[in-house]
């Protein structure tokens, strides 16, 4: 029997995997929005994970929301890559270096 | 709960089985004796002309942006429609709302030229 | 589940102000559609007429009974309609100052207005969000309208990487603040903030849920730290001011941190006020940080959107020690800060957009060498808005600052106000140097800067009603405390 805190060390493995990313990952923007999108897959499993255990409807509504944020989050990264991409005519992270913070 | 799943877990095993047993026995069976000619491409099409992993033009993109907005809406929709008889009217209302405030955004890139290809 | 859905037209005109910003935000986008360029300016002036609207509908609501309504999670109380108030004004005024930039540096475009609108409806539906689902979908609205208006100067490569910044760093904010959401939901059972309060607030609380419920807290206080810009998560902040066109830098700097101030209200004090003790730590350790980098770096930069990124950064941190004092007139103070920041910050970016009207960006802090001989008046704004940042005491910038530390030391936090004050000081070196190279260095180019009426005449309302203000503070002041 899988139990609820099986999900949860599952979405926190996944989370820490997509943070994780974000912050080693060098090469490539595409690779970042993956990353953003496994962040958000892990929240997602836990909201499930909860609604079911607790039997609340609350958390799958969430859900919802959160996934279509989250196509709109992608259409914004996809749009700002391409941009980046004409102006830079590259979209490796290397590239984007002029502001330093 | 669990043990409910064994005949899927055997029926998996049987099917991994049975792919890769038939291949297994036809590659150790079978002569292998590669030549030019052999290799070649035989009366089905020609020579590659570049790399397939090719890059895909910017307009994809676009295309895939624009999709994925729209493609998700339909959860929203999914749900209103499987209940959509206990909702009555005001269920009715409100996805005509949302269906309207998407119909906006579609007006919005059409007239700005992003469904044009060229 | 009871199934009571039905129209109560009761409960749709508390929620009016946002309904008619959200149909004037699809009527607009449709008009600027078909407008030809001869009546490019009639979406500028739509965009007022409905951001002023939207305020007065707003104002009226004000004193409305506390009402909460589609199933607990919007509420209308009196800090909703009162910040709706000055987000819609502070936008208004905001726009004033941009829509000459944007016709100077070529940007105009309908969707910059459109963009703004649905930004504002984002910062309203946060202040009036009352369980965490409205909540988060307010910061989306928000953030994701921001990140495409700095993308807007799509030619200038820098405003592009300050998008793609700006974005990345977003989108890991939300993922940890719905990673603390999905906990706190886990363990109070409920995303509405009634609810979550009363979990909160039940005394036979265990310490497992309790423990939990702290480990979801950390993450919220993460994310909303994020977009805060409070150091350590700052990172950001400076390359996000200077990247992006600066007309939406001003906007982003100033009225968006309105909207953030509820949200933290409406979470961590109404929500989660019973748990002051947890994260009245963390928010120590963020102010602190705050106060003391924003203070330091500021004084090494050149560039003057970057000065003022830092400069934010401190005040930010001087904001969140209102919250350390987890008294209601500390969070007062907070507000009142918050209100009057975004005073101060919306007149010295005018007369950073003034400087800029020649096309190119004028943000090197030499631009400004000579100034008072070329532009007196423009000179004396910005010394007024220097000084009251540097907590001067005639000018509004004293109060707030003195409010706050007032409240941090009947607390009992002395020596953090002592810290707090030593940082003001030295912040005060990097606002005099301006005030140096505009009044006693002579200019390097001699050119008169001109500036259109409207610009000139709210820029000075706003100059003005720093120095009038911090004369007398009291009414404000009266009206921040009675939000809470």
């Amino acid at each position: 029997m899988i139990t609820l805190s099986d999900y949860l060390i599952l979405s926190a493995i996944v989370f820490c995997i997509g943070l994780a990313g974000i912050f080693i990952n060098r090469t490539n923007i595409i690779t970042l929005l993956m990353c953003v999108e496994l962040m958000l897959a892990a929240v997602n499993t836990n909201f499930i994970a909860f609604s079911h255990f607790m039997g609340d409807q609350a958390g799958q509504i969430f859900v919802f929301f959160i996934l279509t944020v989250a196509a709109a989050e992608v259409a914004i990264g996809l749009g700002i890559l391409t941009l980046v991409y004409r102006n830079k005519g590259s979209i490796s992270i290397d590239v984007t270096n002029s502001l330093k913070g | 709960m669990l043990e409910n799943y064994l005949p899927v877990v055997v029926f998996i095993f049987l099917g991994v089985a049975f792919g890769v047993g038939l291949t297994l026995i036809g590659w150790l069976l079978g002569p292998s004796k590669p030549n030019e000619e052999k290799n070649s491409q035989f009366e089905c099409g020609f020579p590659a002309f570049e790399d397939s992993r090719m890059h895909f033009n910017v307009r994809y993109y676009l295309v895939a942006i624009l999709f994925i907005l729209f493609d998700l809406e339909v959860a929203f929709v999914f749900p209103w429609a499987v209940v959509q008889s206990g909702l009555g009217w005001f269920g009715f209302v409100v996805i005509s709302v949302f269906l309207f405030l998407l119909v906006v955004g579609f007006i919005f890139e059409w007239k700005k030229g992003a469904l044009e290809w060229e | 589940m009871t199934n009571n859905f039905s129209f109560e037209i009761n409960s749709l005109l508390v929620a009016l102000p946002e309904i008619f910003l959200l149909s004037s935000i699809v009527i607009v986008l449709i008009i600027d559609l078909f407008l030809t360029s001869k009546f490019r300016q009639a979406t500028y002036y739509l965009t007022q007429l409905s951001l002023m609207v939207t305020g007065i509908l707003s104002f009226n609501l004000i004193g409305h009974p506390e009402t909460v309504i589609f199933s607990n999670s919007f509420i209308l109380d009196n800090m909703a309609s009162v910040f709706k108030v000055f987000i819609t004004g502070s936008s208004m005024v905001a726009m004033v100052y941009t829509r000459h930039y944007l016709l100077q540096h070529s940007l105009y475009r309908g969707e910059y207005f459109v963009l703004v609108m649905l930004a504002v409806l984002g910062m309203m539906v946060m202040v009036s969000g009352y369980s965490m689902l409205t909540l988060y979908m307010g910061l989306e609205i928000l953030s994701l309208s921001l990140y495409t208006l700095i993308a807007i100067a799509r030619n200038r490569s820098i405003a592009v990487e300050a998008a793609l910044k700006y974005f990345v760093l977003g989108a890991i904010a939300s993922g940890l603040l719905l990673y603390g959401i999905s906990m706190v939901y886990g363990i109070s059972g409920s995303i509405n903030i009634s609810d979550i309060s009363a979990f909160a607030h039940d005394p036979s609380i265990n310490s497992r849920d309790t423990l939990i419920l702290n480990f979801g807290l950390v993450f919220l206080v993460i994310g909303i730290a994020f977009k805060l810009g409070a150091v350590p998560f700052h990172m950001w902040v400076p390359d996000v001011y200077e990247g992006a066109p600066t007309s939406v830098t001003m906007f982003l700097s100033t009225v968006p941190k309105i909207a953030a101030l509820a949200m933290l209200v409406r979470i961590l004090v109404d929500g989660l006020g019973s748990m002051h003790d947890y994260w009245s730590d963390l928010f120590l350790a963020l102010s602190l940080l705050s106060i003391s980098v924003g203070s330091v770096v500021a004084l090494m930069q050149t560039n003057i959107k970057r000065m003022l990124a830092y400069s934010t950064i401190s005040h930010v941190g001087f904001i969140m020690l209102g919250f350390v004092t987890g008294v209601v007139s500390g969070y007062g103070a907070a507000i009142f800060y918050v209100l009057v920041y975004v005073l101060m910050s919306l007149a010295a970016f005018g007369v950073i957009i003034i400087l800029n009207n020649k096309g190119y960006e004028a943000d090197q802090i030499s631009d400004y060498k000579g100034l008072s001989k070329n532009s007196p008046w423009f000179a004396l704004v910005m010394l007024i808005v220097m000084l009251s940042m540097a907590g001067v005491p005639p000018f509004i910038g004293f109060y707030s600052k003195f409010s706050i530390l007032q409240e941090v030391v009947s607390a009992g936090f002395i020596t953090v106000a002592i810290i707090a004050v030593v940082f003001a000081v030295i912040s005060a070196y990097y606002y005099l140097k301006i005030i140096k190279f505009m009044y006693f260095d002579e200019s390097d180019k001699d050119e008169t800067i001109s500036a259109p009426m409207d610009i000139k005449l709210i820029l000075s309302i706003n100059g003005s009603l720093i120095l009038v203000v911090g004369l007398f503070p009291d009414r404000l002041m009266n009206i921040s405390m009675s939000l809470l």
